[in-house]
């Protein structure tokens, strides 16, 4: 049975030790993976198709339009931290409240529509911090699932 | 010396498929990373939100990157407002089913993301993605 003693018989290590390597690489494949976020994250919106034929709105449905202002929600320059000025007040429908109580007033809104009706109107100033917007959009979807968002303007 | 050395078994395990696998993932990871964190196009400050649902990838995508300044590119190619739509169809031409994702700069006034979100939609595009990153992962220098 013994055929070739050879080095090993001599107590040499031939091979070369290659687990530091492993280490190594592992580690790199670790930070890697970690360090890429794997998803692209943002907010599915629609603008209002512009074919003539597109729009048959049932009339059952009140609209719902979150509207912003820069005189009600000061976000006219670029934002600085997370999150919106506290003075920020927004109108959902015909109320004007403060943007912090969106999540909860648009929930209570469409909560009880069906997925395809459930559908938020935004009416954002064009001067306003486009990240400001998106943050109170954000806000808007917090606690509802599977809600369309359509930009509309003012004109 | 060693014990087991005269009956010639092998103790260790083969690692050597692992260094393999392993290596080969690295290299997917190092060379996929640079596309995977804005997608292509310039780099912007993007803005950050609380919580950014993930963009379902069931649709090939465009992105369409809007700068501080308002300049435009598709994917990483710059493109002038008034080619935008022509470029767009272009670039869609062999799937028409493509989603155009916006990667707007956080410090633009809304009207400028908006009058590019109406570009797209006369382009013949329905619907958009607007690219935010989590906040508390922002990378903004100063």
């Amino acid at each position: 049975m013994q055929v070739d003693r050879g080095a090993t018989g001599l107590g040499l290590q031939s091979e070369i030790n290659i687990t530091p390597l492993v280490d190594v690489v592992l580690v790199l494949l670790i930070i890697f993976m970690v360090v890429v976020p794997l998803a692209m994250k943002g907010y599915d919106v629609e603008t209002p198709q512009t074919s003539v034929q597109a729009v048959p709105t049932p009339a059952d449905d009140v609209q719902v339009v979150l509207s912003i202002v820069p005189t009600a929600c000061p976000m006219l320059e670029p934002q600085v931290g997370d999150g919106i000025p506290k003075s920020c007040r927004v109108s959902l429908g015909e109320q004007e409240i403060p943007a912090t109580d969106l999540p909860a007033r648009v929930a209570a809104v469409m909560g009880g529509r069906p997925k395809d009706k459930r559908v938020l109107f935004l009416l954002a100033d064009d001067r306003l911090n486009y990240e400001g917007v998106l943050r109170i959009v954000d806000l808007a979807k917090l606690k509802v699932n599977d809600m369309t968002i359509e930009i509309i303007a003012a004109n | 010396m060693q014990l087991g050395e005269p009956g010639r078994l092998q103790s260790a395990i083969n690692i050597t498929p692992l260094v393999d696998v392993v290596l080969v993932l690295l290299i997917i990871f190092m060379v996929v990373a640079p596309h995977m964190r804005q997608g292509a196009g310039p780099d912007v400050d993007m803005p950050a939100t609380a919580t950014p649902p993930e963009q379902a990838a069931d649709r090939a995508r465009i992105l369409v990157t809007i700068d501080e300044h308002g300049s435009l590119w598709i994917d990483d190619k710059p493109i002038a407002a008034e080619g935008l739509g022509d470029g767009l169809r272009a670039a869609a031409a062999t799937e028409p089913d493509t989603k155009i994702v916006i990667k707007g700069d956080a410090r633009l006034p809304f009207g400028e993301v908006r009058k590019t979100m109406v570009a797209i939609e006369l382009a013949g595009f329905h619907g958009v993605g607007l690219i935010a990153e989590h906040a508390g992962t922002a990378t903004r220098g100063g």
